[in-house]
């Protein structure tokens, strides 16, 4: 029994290193397809001329395998487990030791640097990093995990707004819009958004992260929600930043809002902006550590 | 219009050179981003020497960049390196092009503070996130220098061979594409 644990976990290690590669190294396909749609919308020649150098950039780091953007990003690790799976410990350690091997690998940049002192241990590792949020399926004897190479530059437009609950929700795509414009090309537009409404500033935080994983072009199940998307999808691309921040019809390819309950005291909104390069890949693997699924 | 540039660049070339006009450059330049800019202003307000290197940048170009750089037997290889975000650089920028008579500043997203008009200088702007193609732009790296920083922050001098398209944004006539 143990033998076939060590097996499995051998498994799951080879199929991170695997999706961080995949990755790190070409952008997924619905990207390529959307961009490729803005190429042919976009009047502006300057948006034109950085499409096609972003769709070539694209294939030549498919093709030679290394990384399409320098900033690999900070890997955030969705892990959805389910309950029957073998293996429900250690994924810290098989993650860390995934991480150190493709950061050698592919290569990754080494973007762990240790907030007092500056030193960077070139590995990607270090104190809390990297981020891992574990979901648990019920009645699942599969294991899938899903990687997000989250960049700096785009990181660093989030926000976390507390809103008056009174006027919350016609503030709420103001301050988005105020945000994002006065971002111009700083996160390598055209941008998709994952926005959380409610929850705490914590949690609305985590289902802003979580919402940029759903496909592209995907509305929210709920009309009021979806509604919200589009609205809000028109408000930023009439801002006229455009590709790159120097202008054009398309400043953001998709908004995705999550939601939950609130307090009544409280209207939290969490933003998070993804840059046009969104990068993720994800696996799911059975009990016996055989690939089902790969994205 | 079009321009291909050969490294060290003088005034006459940036006159020609507008905004919306897409450059190619050939030569010499370095990387320098965050921590970079920081120490450079430190050393020369405590009149601290800086790396003998620097003092042939005149008319050359800085490059807000910190790339993925492969390094095997003492040798470098640069894997991926696109630009990164310049208005961090922001505070410096102004100093660090007097300190080392740069006069092109490469980068995504422009520069609110930097002043184009006054330093005789033009901003260009490479696409954000294309890393990869950079691979075919670097004909080799010539040196390092700080690497105490960390690779992605360390001072990496580079030869380039028709690196670009870059996009006039802000050019010496002080005009800006960024609104």
């Amino acid at each position: 029994m143990e033998k076939d644990l060590s097996i499995l976990r051998k498994k799951i290690n080879e199929a991170l290193i695997k999706t961080i590669t995949r990755a790190t190294t070409r952008a997924p396909v619905e990207i390529i397809r959307s961009l490729k749609k803005v190429e042919k919308e976009e009047e502006s020649s300057l948006a034109v001329e950085q499409l096609k150098l972003m769709l070539e950039n694209f294939e030549y780091g498919e093709k030679k395998v290394i990384p399409i953007c320098q900033d690999t990003g900070v890997l955030n690790f969705f892990i959805l487990l389910g309950d029957k799976f073998p293996i429900i410990s250690d994924f810290r350690t098989i993650i860390e030791n995934a991480v150190d091997k493709a950061t050698e690998l592919v290569p990754l940049r080494g973007n762990s640097v240790d907030p007092l002192t500056n030193q960077n241990p070139e590995n990607n590792l270090g104190i809390n990093v990297p981020p891992i949020y574990l979901s648990i399926s019920e009645n699942s004897s599969n294991l899938k995990i899903t990687i997000l190479a989250k960049g700096g530059g785009a990181e660093n437009i989030s926000k976390l707004f507390m809103l008056n609950p009174s006027n919350a929700l016609e503030e709420f795509q103001e301050k988005i819009v105020k945000a994002i414009k006065e971002a111009g090309g700083m996160p390598c537009p055209p941008v998709i958004l994952g926005i959380g409404i409610g929850g705490d500033a914590s949690s609305c935080m985590k289902l802003a992260k979580e919402a940029l994983i759903r496909p592209l072009n995907q509305r929210h199940s709920r009309e009021d929600v979806a509604r919200l998307e589009i609205d809000l999808i028109q408000k930023i691309n009439d801002l006229n930043i455009g590709v790159m921040g120097l202008g054009g019809k398309v400043t953001c390819l998709d908004v995705h809002i999550e939601v939950a309950m609130r307090h009544p005291a409280s209207f939290p909104v969490g933003l998070i902006v993804q840059c046009y390069s969104h990068r993720w890949a994800s696996f799911e693997m059975n009990e016996e550590g055989e690939i089902i699924d790969e994205t | 219009m079009k321009h291909e540039l050969n490294l060290p660049v003088d005034d006459r070339d940036l006159i020609n050179l507008k905004i919306g006009d897409v450059v190619y450059l050939n030569g010499i330049l370095i990387t320098a981003r965050d921590q970079v800019h920081k120490r450079i202003v430190e050393y020369f307000k405590n009149k601290k020497d800086l790396p003998a290197s620097f003092k042939n940048l005149k008319g050359s170009a800085i490059y807000h960049c910190g790339p993925i750089i492969k390094e095997s037997n003492g040798t470098y290889q640069i894997i991926s390196g696109g630009p990164t975000t310049s208005q961090r650089m922001d505070d410096f920028e102004n100093d660090v092009v007097k300190i080392l008579g740069i006069k092109l500043v490469i980068g995504k997203g422009g520069m609110k503070n930097l002043d184009t008009k006054g330093n005789k200088i033009a901003y260009l702007s490479f696409t954000g996130g294309c890393g990869a193609i950079i691979h075919k732009k670097i004909e080799k790296i010539i040196d390092v220098e700080w690497k105490d920083l960390g690779i992605c922050e360390a001072v990496w001098i580079l030869k380039v061979k028709d690196f670009g398209p870059l996009i006039v944004s802000q050019d010496a006539s002080g005009n800006s594409l960024y609104k």
